[in-house]
Parts: structure tokens; C-alpha cells; sequence
């Protein structure tokens, strides 16, 4: 083989190469930029700051409806309601209040609806001590059994707080025990948590191929 | 002896040798091709429009800035952040107050994993949504173990709180002694407290980030013990009417494709006097926020009469000034 040969081969040679590169680079063969997948936008009610229940003094203040708490238009006033007990001891919830579930402390040791409500008044809550509380007052009450958990309330540190922690600049807006637990039954709720983190390329195969574009 | 006789030139010159009509086809064929080619690789590039214009290149660094640059820069950010989004922000450049050092409390024993926090937070702060950026992530952890080895950060259960396991929220830890701070090779990022030579402490210890003076090395993102950062690999993408119009310069402005970001306590509300984001949307009441200077506030009295049982990888030495507690 002389010496022209040969260079006419690599020529050739290079020519093929260089028009398989041009092939593939206009082709975008190895398909990048890889498409990323589009990820929803998160649900808004993931951004709500509603509290999980709403206490006696925020339905005032919005001036809503207050008829669940208008107890004499069915009960007779002085007069404390019987109150009946199935043969475990267990309260029996009349139809009337079907949708409250009793279950406030362990194994139904708080299932009497006097330790709270005042008998004779039930527009009235009362603490163990006979001390009448009123519905929007209710903090009072709770603490009068939980009295750490009311001191770290108070201090700010249990339950929810908006607004500003600078008291110069604003007031900030505190909760109230029934905002988030509700009496008769106050384990707060699980929830469906929001989505998680999402990778920035998918993890698994299953990428679908991307159009021609 | 007499000098030889000249020889005859050894390489006589070629003859005239012109350009054959081969040889011209064949080099042309082979540049054109060869440059098609480079032309081709070269092509990415006509993609590139993110070029910085004249006022964000001349920029100055963020300390070095008078009050009038900054009024410059601020009107400056307004009208890209409108032009970009069809929204006219209202950006401030907010300073530390005096006597304020904000300190973040964790209740573990009432946080139920529901991750709300965290899409609060991508909403306050004007992440980018495509691909996701979120500063916080929730652990699952098993009880009884804080082995960060066996926590999980995504998991889908029907619902939270699973039985069994306890959740830990993780995002900056505003170190005392942050070691991304450290690293950054164009001071880009740094802690907002100074102490002087008499020793008096000034700022409120937010670890900050100038997105304009940020190169993109990412070395703070190595340097986190915590994973907190994260990096903005794609221009971010944000639907007009997700965007938050309160910014600050510092915060929540909307970032460029190729610099960090990280909390940064919601900037623009803490350093108003309001709570952060994550704080107010917890449906439980499990983040507090404060100035622990003030002797009456809710970290005050967190860190006084709480288990607080950690900061999170105490042994790197960094000095969170996030704790986490328990209720009892």
C-alpha cells in the first residue's frame, strides 16, 4: 500500500466519521437535555392556616350560626337531663347528640358529660371545684384538670400562635384549646400528609421517551 | 585540491502544483463536514438568554453597597421580577434589628409528620416549583433511635402520624458556626452578627445568601452537615399567581438558574416582627419561634423549662440555633 492510498483511506475515513457526528449530534440521539417530569402544584388546602376546629369565640366573632350551643330550646332549664348507662358503665349518647364520640380520657373513665357541663345550667361548663365557666372561656376549664399543659399554653408554648412574635410591631393571635381538640374527644386527628420531596429526575426506568421535537 | 563542484539542487522545486479540481472537492467536503459538526456541538449555546445585563454584572457586593445602590438594585430586581412574571413585587432590603437573635424551638413530641410546613414554606419563599425546591424535610424515625440512618423522608402513608414512629423536621440549623459560610469562596453567604472589639454582638444570626454574588461552586452545599441548601440546577419556574409578591433581598426574590439557596427564617416576615411560614401553618402547634435576648418570649422559656434534648449533630460543632424538645 503506498503512501496516497493510505491517505486517501484515512480521508475517507475522517469524512464518515465527521458526517456520523453531524448525524448524531443533529439527531439529539443521547436526548438531552433530559424532559423533566412536571410535578402538580401542591393542593392550597396544604397552605391553609385554618385551625383544625373552631372555638365558641371565633363562631361569635364571625357571627355565625351559635344554635349548637342554645341548649334550652330542647332541655328544660334548672333541671339537670338523666342520663343512662349501658351495662359496661359506659354512657349511652342520646341520637339527639349522635355526633359526638365519648372519648375523652383512657378506658372511659370521663364519660359522664356532668364532670364539664354545669347540670342545672348547661349553657354553663363548671370545673370539678363547682366553678362555673363560660363556653368562650373554656381554657379555664381544660386547665383546671390539665394544668402543665395550660402553664406551657399560656407561656406560648404549647398550641398554635400567628401574627407577630415582635409585640411592638402586632399582636399575636393565640388559639384556644377547642381550636384544635375537640372536648369530648381530644386526640388531635391524623391527617393525609402533603406530598414529599420529589427527585429532580425520576428514580426508576420507566421514563417515557420524549416526542421528537 | 579544488573546491567540488556545486552540486545540483537536491529538491528542485515541484512542479507548479496548482489545485487540482480532486484535491479542491475533497478538502472542501471535509471542511464543510467538520464544521457542520463543530457547528452542530456548538448549537446548546443558542439556548443560553439568561445573559446578566450591564447593572447586575456591575453589581456591588452586598456590604459595600450605599443605601442609594441598594434603592438602584431593588428597582432593578422590581422591573426584572415584572417583566418575567407580570407581577410587580414589592422588594425591601430588611436589616437586623437591635438586641434580636431569633432562635427556632421544635416540639418532637407534637410535630405528626403532615408536611405542611414544607409547602408553606415553597409558597412564602418563591421556590421554584419545576422541578421542586424545599427547604424542609421530614424524617420518619422509628421510636426510641435518633439514628438519622434509619429515617425515611418519603413516605406516603393514607395518613399521619404512623404508629410507631415520630417525625423530625430538618431545614437550616442558623448555625453559631456554619460551616458553609466557611467555604464560600466569594463570601456570597454569611452570618448576619458581627461582634465588634468590645465584644458586642450585633445582628440577629441569620446565615444569608446574595443570590447575585453567588457563582454556583456549591461547596457550601458540601460543607452542610444538615443537607439544608439546595441548588437551583434549572431555571426556576413559578406560576404567576403562586408567585409571593412581599420580598426581600436577601429572602424570597426569585432566583436565577445556577446559585444556592436555603431557609433563611422567612427573612422578609421575621425580620418585620412577624412568625415565619412553617410556623403558622402547623396544624399543631409544634414549631415556636423567637428572640431568645427577650427573657419573656416562647424560646425563653422553651429552653428553660423544656427537655431540650438536641441540636441536630451536636458533635459537628456548628452550634445550631435550632432545638429540638420534647413535651415531656
Amino acid at each position: 500500500m503506498n503512501s496516497q492510498t493510505r491517505t486517501r483511506l484515512a480521508l475517507t475515513g475522517l469524512i464518515l466519521a465527521f458526517l456520523a457526528l453531524t448525524t448524531l449530534f443533529l439527531s439529539n440521539w443521547s436526548r438531552r437535555p433530559v424532559r423533566l417530569t412536571t410535578i402538580p402544584l401542591v393542593n392550597t388546602n396544604f397552605l391553609d392556616t385554618a385551625t383544625v376546629r373552631r372555638s365558641y369565640a371565633d363562631l361569635v366573632r364571625a357571627g355565625e350560626d351559635l344554635s349548637d350551643f342554645d341548649c334550652s330550646v330542647c332541655h328544660e332549664k334548672g333541671k339537670a337531663p338523666p342520663l343512662r348507662y349501658d351495662t359496661n358503665q359506659n354512657l349511652i349518647v342520646p341520637k339527639e347528640h349522635s355526633d359526638i364520640v365519648m372519648g375523652h380520657g383512657r378506658h372511659g373513665r370521663n364519660n359522664n358529660c356532668f364532670n364539664c357541663h354545669n347540670e342545672t345550667n348547661l349553657e354553663l361548663l363548671q370545673t370539678r371545684d363547682g366553678h362555673a365557666v363560660k363556653f368562650a372561656d373554656s381554657p379555664a376549664l381544660c386547665g383546671s384538670c390539665h394544668g402543665p399543659t395550660y402553664r406551657d399554653w399560656e407561656a406560648g408554648a404549647h398550641g398554635r400562635i400567628s401574627g407577630y412574635w415582635n409585640h411592638d410591631l402586632g399582636a399575636p393571635q393565640r388559639k384556644q384549646c377547642v381550636n384544635c381538640h375537640n372536648p369530648h374527644s381530644p386526640p388531635f386527628p391524623g391527617r393525609q400528609p402533603a406530598p414529599g420531596p420529589h427527585p429532580l429526575r425520576p428514580m426508576t426506568a420507566s421514563v417515557e421517551p420524549e416526542p421528537n421535537h | 585540491m579544488p573546491p567540488p563542484a556545486p552540486s545540483p539542487n537536491p529538491n528542485p522545486a515541484p512542479p507548479d502544483a496548482g489545485i487540482s479540481r480532486r484535491n479542491f472537492l475533497r478538502t472542501s467536503v471535509v471542511l464543510t463536514t467538520g464544521l457542520a459538526a463543530l457547528a452542530a456541538s456548538l448549537k446548546p449555546l443558542l439556548d443560553m438568554n439568561d445573559f446578566p445585563t450591564m447593572e447586575r454584572f456591575l453589581q456591588k457586593y452586598y456590604k459595600e453597597m450605599t443605601p442609594a445602590d441598594m434603592e438602584k438594585v431593588l428597582k432593578r430586581i422590581t422591573d426584572e421580577t415584572e417583566k418575567q412574571y407580570g407581577l410587580r413585587p414589592h422588594v425591601r432590603d430588611l436589616k437586623p434589628m437591635d438586641g434580636v437573635e431569633f432562635v427556632y424551638c421544635l416540639n418532637l413530641t407534637r410535630c405528626i409528620g403532615c408536611r405542611k410546613c414544607v409547602h408553606a414554606c415553597v409558597a412564602e419563599n418563591n421556590q421554584s416549583r419545576n422541578p421542586e425546591i424545599q427547604y424542609i424535610r421530614v424524617l420518619k424515625l422509628p421510636h426510641g433511635s435518633l439514628d438519622l440512618e434509619k429515617a425515611e423522608h418519603d413516605y406516603n402513608p393514607e395518613k399521619v402520624p404512623e404508629k410507631g414512629f415520630f417525625y423530625m423536621p430538618v431545614q437550616c440549623q442558623q448555625c453559631k458556626n456554619p460551616p458553609c459560610v466557611k467555604v464560600c469562596p466569594v463570601h456570597a453567604t454569611w452570618q448576619e452578627m458581627e461582634v465588634d472589639s468590645a465584644g458586642k454582638r450585633k445582628g440577629d444570626g441569620i446565615t444569608v445568601i446574595d443570590y447575585d454574588w453567588c457563582i454556583g461552586c456549591r461547596y457550601c452545599e458540601a460543607a452542610c452537615p444538615y443537607w439544608a441548601r439546595r441548588f437551583n440546577f434549572t431555571k426556576p419556574e413559578i406560576p404567576k399567581e403562586r408567585l409571593n409578591p412581599d420580598m426581600a433581598y436577601l429572602g424570597n426574590r426569585p432566583r436565577r438558574q445556577g446559585v444556592m439557596e436555603k431557609c433563611h427564617f422567612c427573612i422578609q416576615r421575621t425580620r418585620a416582627g412577624r412568625y415565619p411560614a412553617c410556623l403558622e401553618v402547623c396544624p399543631t402547634g409544634a414549631r415556636k419561634f423567637g428572640n431568645i435576648l427577650d427573657p419573656n418570649s416562647e424560646v425563653s422559656y422553651i429552653l428553660s423549662t423544656k427537655r431540650v434534648f438536641i441540636q441536630l449533630k451536636e458533635e459537628m460543632g456548628t452550634s445550631p440555633r435550632f432545638f429540638y424538645y420534647f413535651d415531656v
